[in-house]
């Protein structure tokens, strides 16, 4: 082959999607199948140039073990296709496939190709390395191969199982063993070294956790060092009255934790600081720690408090602003509101007006819209939960729109005694709806009452402000006939 | 109007008011509170209004249209003046025919007059009724001689007279040694003395002090308050000037739950006439007093009655009660000494001022001094609003003055006290009403409610209402309340739908102890009354419900069928119409059924048939 050649009309190549997406539809995958491997013999020239240029004459003999994981990929794979292909591939000095690669006569293959077909470097396709990589260097050291030498190609996890056509899994798994030969084409035998490890911990945050680690560490038999970005170990569990689900006293449990921490000979605590510079590698770090200067001999300072008593400059407690709800109200709507809240209230702001204005505005509106409710909140400058509470306490407003009509029945216990109940059930059933509750139609709200104030007359219904006595079951239904044709 | 600016400026005009009006002269009375307006007296109103002047009476009988007169069952009531002619029950159609014969003629309409349910006498006039005879009406009997939004009608039947006497010849202190001396005991519920509560209130220290009327009234069968707040106004503001100058006040407030509209609008009414008049603003009568009044409207909620909750919800807040290791008349609104009155309370006060504290102390029992209003509803005849001197006998409330039960049916047990209180059964009835002797027998006078039951009423039925009643209403604060409340609720809804079991009653009675002890405040700490009272008395029924599942007053409806009696149906069908979920069958002039399954006992087919022919069991 003329290697020159092939070399630009490589670089002149439109790239076919890289990696080219097996998942698309089969004709679509033909089509890239067809790419992919028109480009897979451009790829092969062109690596196996750079091989050579790269070794010299001397190739790495590199051996290649399909394993068939029983059915797991030999059902979805084509290990044959796959073993005869693999084995043109540059550099490829053996390759074969086994039922179980990982069993005993599995491993002797490998051991024999490696001693018989002198092989420099071993590629095994099988399953996820996290299972069998150790199994296999094992192998390679036994024979006298490096064990960094061996590599695996992950062809059932990231391929035979996740790929249910043959097609599809056999290229896949045929690029990724090419993929994984041409590393192991660059491995490098690796001896590992015996580095002096320091066996001390740094737990950087002295909230719960850290101070939970710190502990765990301290208490088999490692130096701790704590650092924590405050002045005082805890963090927002400190903070707490209570933990979920077991409703403990949050101090109550931390705090025993925090002793321990400050008392404890192989805690080493530095509050108030951070971390400035970190460098090094696992097992030999170096740490840089700033301590924020405290202007308090920490050798003499017992915690009194004292000081915080007499300084004169006290931290107020940073209260969010209220926000601003005005905003997203429309003009209209804030200048009915405003004339309602100005009957009651100035400037300043007169919270104890906020029920009374609450009412009118419940009866402006049939309801109290959550518009409404935040504007009040914020003329009033009172807190929304604060207001919803208000709302939500008092049984005269609702959050809900109410009907054209508002049927009340008095559940005190004269009308009670006269059978208010089933006037009420019959209501329900009429209307199809509960207590409490407003017809779709938004023609009927009906509500109950407790005591109306005319109990001689049980029981009584209320609607609107009509007082109706005496009220029967069978009376019901004219009742609403009545409201229903009613103008407004 | 001009201000008064002196106490001569008000007898001038009082003397003015007197001369002015004809005591002979002919005078329509009309009733139309809240009561009234619920059987059309608004209709009845407009057609007087029109027909008067139309009749060529310009110069003729006046309309007065007045308050609630107490016998609400009958409202709206026409009382014809001079002669005090009384017609019960008037209808929009019958005015014409009062004006032209009653009125006009002084001929008396016999079929419009009052029929006594138990003897059938005719009664011509209020005096003479049943209802009214044993009544000592001191209170509400002016509420016949006032209209509401007329405060000249107030000030010429003497109104005002108390406050004006008070201001200009008893000191303060002696104001307090009066109402002291009198016995008075608070109308709410709570019967402390009123002397005392104002003397401590005075005593307290800081500045301003606040007098305040707790016209919040949640108790259900109670709507006393409302009658004479709607009915008399005057009265209430001026026992809360007497009150503010006694204890050093100027500013007070009324509070007055949601629910009674117009008694919140014609006490806004006589607010407006009182300043005007100069009764409140600066400088009252001259006297170098200063005292007004602003008003708040509650929000629908029971545990407002209670006073830390009523200051809390004035001041805008949730109404959640406090502990009171401190009280209100120490640290009440806005921390401040405030001193809390029931309406009836202070309507009391001029009366006292004016009659003086021996005549007061005269009426009612050694430690229950004055009259009480009642609210006498149920199943009585006669249902309404009456007033009588402490230490009347219940036996006497409900059947000389209420006519016993009705439709002749056996009297079972009567409620009083509301939720806070308890039933008291038949062989208890000669007690007298005071504050002291029905709290000696588990249940308690409380603001006046009496609710009469009789064999239909199932007391398990009455305790389960009353504790739903408490449990929607618990502001939610302290736990034995709120959960006590829940559990009693949730056993006697299992007793009454037939899953009542062996313990039931021990359970009951553990929690009832629980929240007695341990509730935060009065709702929580009296909620187990009507349970315990019903126990105690009526402790067979609830073991029938448990053990028999049945339900003796044939109330709790999964212990209930309903049945037709084939004797007495005779096909009208009238009842199949009208069942909600068919589940009647049978063809015209045929014996109907009843399909157990289908039937929801909701009463309409009992209530309908006119023979009889439907059993409940």
């Amino acid at each position: 082959m003329n290697y020159p050649l092939f070399l630009p009309l490589v670089y002149f190549l439109p790239q076919a999607g890289h990696p080219p997406n097996w998942h698309r539809s089969a004709a679509a995958t033909e089509k890239l199948n067809v790419v992919a491997f028109s480009l897979d013999v451009f790829e092969t020239h062109f690596i196996y140039f750079f091989a050579r240029l790269r070794s010299g004459d001397r190739m790495k003999k590199i051996g290649v073990f399909i394993c068939h994981c029983g059915i797991n990929i030999a059902n979805t794979v084509d290990v044959e296709k796959v073993t005869r292909e693999i084995a043109e591939y540059p550099g490829v000095a053996h390759a074969e496939n086994y039922t179980y690669m990982c069993s005993d006569p599995g491993q002797a293959l490998i051991a024999k190709a490696i001693k018989e077909k002198e092989l420099d470097a071993v590629v095994v396709a099988a399953c996820s390395p996290t299972l069998h990589e150790l199994t296999f260097r094992k192998v390679s050291r036994a024979t006298g191969l490096n064990p960094y030498q061996c590599e695996i190609a992950n062809i059932r996890e990231q391929c035979s199982w996740v790929h249910p056509e043959k097609h599809v899994a056999t290229s896949k798994a045929l690029r990724i063993i090419k993929t994984v030969v041409e590393k192991a084409r660059y491995n490098e035998s690796l001896d590992p070294i015996s580095v002096s490890l320091t066996k001390k911990a740094l737990v950087i945050g002295g909230g719960i956790a850290g101070i939970q680690a710190s502990l765990d560490i301290a208490n088999s038999g490692y130096e701790v060092v704590l650092v924590e970005r405050t002045p005082s170990i805890g963090g927002h569990m400190a903070q707490l009255s209570e933990t979920f689900p077991t409703l403990d006293c949050s101090q109550c449990i931390l705090t025993p934790r925090m002793v321990e921490v400050a008392q404890h000979p192989k805690i080493t605590l530095h509050t108030y600081s951070e971390i400035e510079d970190i460098s090094g590698y696992a097992g030999n770090f170096k740490i840089k720690i700033k301590k924020k200067p405290r202007y308090v001999d920490e050798d003499k300072c017992t915690s009194c408090g004292d000081c915080m008593i007499a300084c004169p400059v006290r931290n107020e407690p940073h209260v969010q602003p209220q926000p601003k709800y005005s905003s997203q109200i429309e003009k209209k709507e804030l200048g009915k509101l405003d004339a309602i809240i100005s009957k009651y209230s100035a400037s300043p702001p007169r919270k104890e007006m906020l029920i009374q204005i609450l009412q009118d505005v419940n009866s402006e509106y049939n309801y109290l819209p959550e518009h409404t409710l935040k504007y009040v909140s914020e003329k009033l400058e009172i807190p929304l939960t604060q207001v919803y509470h208000v709302a939500t306490f008092y049984t005269a407003f609702s959050l809900k729109p109410r009907g054209r009509h508002l049927i009340k029945v008095c559940m005190g216990t004269a009308c009670h005694t006269r059978g208010a109940l089933r006037v009420l059930e019959e209501l329900e059933r009429r209307l199809e709806i509960k207590a409490g509750e407003t017809t779709r139609d938004l023609e009927f709200t009906l509500e109950t009452v407790n005591c109306l104030g005319c109990c001689a007359l049980g029981p009584v219904v209320v609607v609107g402000n009509d007082y109706h006595a005496a009220m029967l079951p069978g009376q019901v239904d004219s009742l609403l006939e009545a409201y229903r044709s009613k103008e407004n | 109007m001009k201000r008064l600016k002196k106490p001569e400026d008000l007898e001038n005009l009082r003397g003015k008011l007197i001369s002015k009006r004809d005591p002979s002269r002919p005078c329509i009375i009309l009733s139309s509170g809240t009561c009234g307006l619920a059987n059309r007296s608004d209709e009845v109103a407009s057609a007087f209004q029109e027909a008067i002047p139309k009749k060529g009476l310009n110069g003729g009988p006046d309309l007065r249209i007045t308050g609630c007169l107490g016998f609400c069952e009958r409202e709206p009531i026409v009382i014809i003046h001079p002669r005090r002619i009384f017609y019960p029950s008037v209808k929009p159609d019958d005015v014409s025919e009062i004006i032209n014969e009653t009125v006009l003629k002084d001929k008396v309409i016999d079929r419009l007059l009052y029929i006594d349910p138990v003897t059938g006498e005719k009664f011509l006039y209020e005096h003479e009724i049943p209802f009214y005879k044993k009544q000592q009406p001191l209170i509400f009997g002016h509420n016949s001689e006032v209209d509401p939004r007329s405060i000249d009608d107030y000030i010429r039947i003497g109104g005002y007279s108390a406050l004006s006497k008070t201001l200009s010849s008893i000191d303060s202190e002696e104001v307090i040694e009066i109402v002291k001396r009198s016995g008075l005991r608070g109308r709410g519920g709570g019967g402390f003395p009123t002397g005392v509560k104002w003397e401590s209130c005075c005593r307290a220290e800081g500045e301003p002090k606040y007098v305040m009327c707790n016209a919040d009234e949640g108790d259900p069968g109670a709507y006393m308050d409302r009658s004479v707040l709607e009915g008399n106004p005057h009265s209430v503001l001026e026992g809360m000037i007497v009150g503010a100058y006694a204890i050093g006040a100027h500013e007070g407030y009324m509070y007055v739950r949601e629910e009674y509209p117009l008694a919140c609008e014609h006490f806004s009414i006589a607010l407006e006439q009182a300043r005007e008049y100069g009764f409140l603003g600066r400088n009252i009568l001259g006297s170098g007093f200063d005292f007004d009044v602003k008003v708040n409207r509650g929000g629908g909620a029971f545990v407002c009655g209670e006073s830390t909750a009523l200051m809390a919800s004035i001041e805008g807040r949730v109404g959640e009660p406090r502990a009171k290791h401190v009280h209100t008349v120490e640290k009440g609104l806005w921390d401040k000494p405030s001193n809390l009155n029931n309406v009836e309370t202070w309507a009391n006060v001029p009366l006292i001022i004016n009659k003086g504290w021996r005549w007061y102390s005269q009426i009612g029992t050694e430690r229950s001094k004055g009259t009480k209003i009642f609210s006498l509803v149920g199943k009585v005849i006669n249902t309404g609003l009456i007033e009588v001197p402490m230490g009347i006998t219940l036996r006497e409330v409900i059947y000389d003055i209420g006519g016993g039960i009705k439709g002749g049916k056996g009297f079972k047990a009567v409620q009083t006290g509301g939720p806070s209180g308890g039933v008291i059964p038949e062989n208890l009835l000669d007690l007298p009403v005071d504050f002291d002797r029905l709290t000696e027998v588990g249940s308690m006078m409380g603001s006046g409610g009496m609710i009469v039951m009789d064999e239909d009423n199932c007391m398990i039925d009455i305790a389960k209402y009353f504790v739903n009643f408490l449990k929607d209403e618990s502001c939610g604060k302290c736990t034995p309340c709120r959960q006590g409340l829940i559990q009693m609720y949730e056993i006697l809804t299992d007793i009454t739908e037939g899953r009542g079991k062996e313990g039931d009653i021990e359970l009951l009675e553990e929690l009832a102890w629980v929240m007695s002890n341990s509730s935060l405040c009065a709702l929580g700490t009296s909620a187990a009354n009507p349970v315990l009272t019903t126990l105690k008395y009526f402790r067979n029924e609830y073991e029938v419900h448990i053990n028999e599942k049945r339900c003796p007053a044939r109330v709790c409806k999964a212990l209930v069928t309903y049945t037709i009696d084939e004797e007495n149906c005779n096909g009208c069908t009238l009842c199949l119409k009208r069942c909600p979920t068919d589940a009647i069958t049978g063809e015209p002039k045929q014996v109907h059924k009843i399909d157990g399954e289908k039937c929801i006992k909701c009463g309409i087919c009992y209530d309908t048939c006119k023979f009889e022919a439907v059993i409940v069991e």
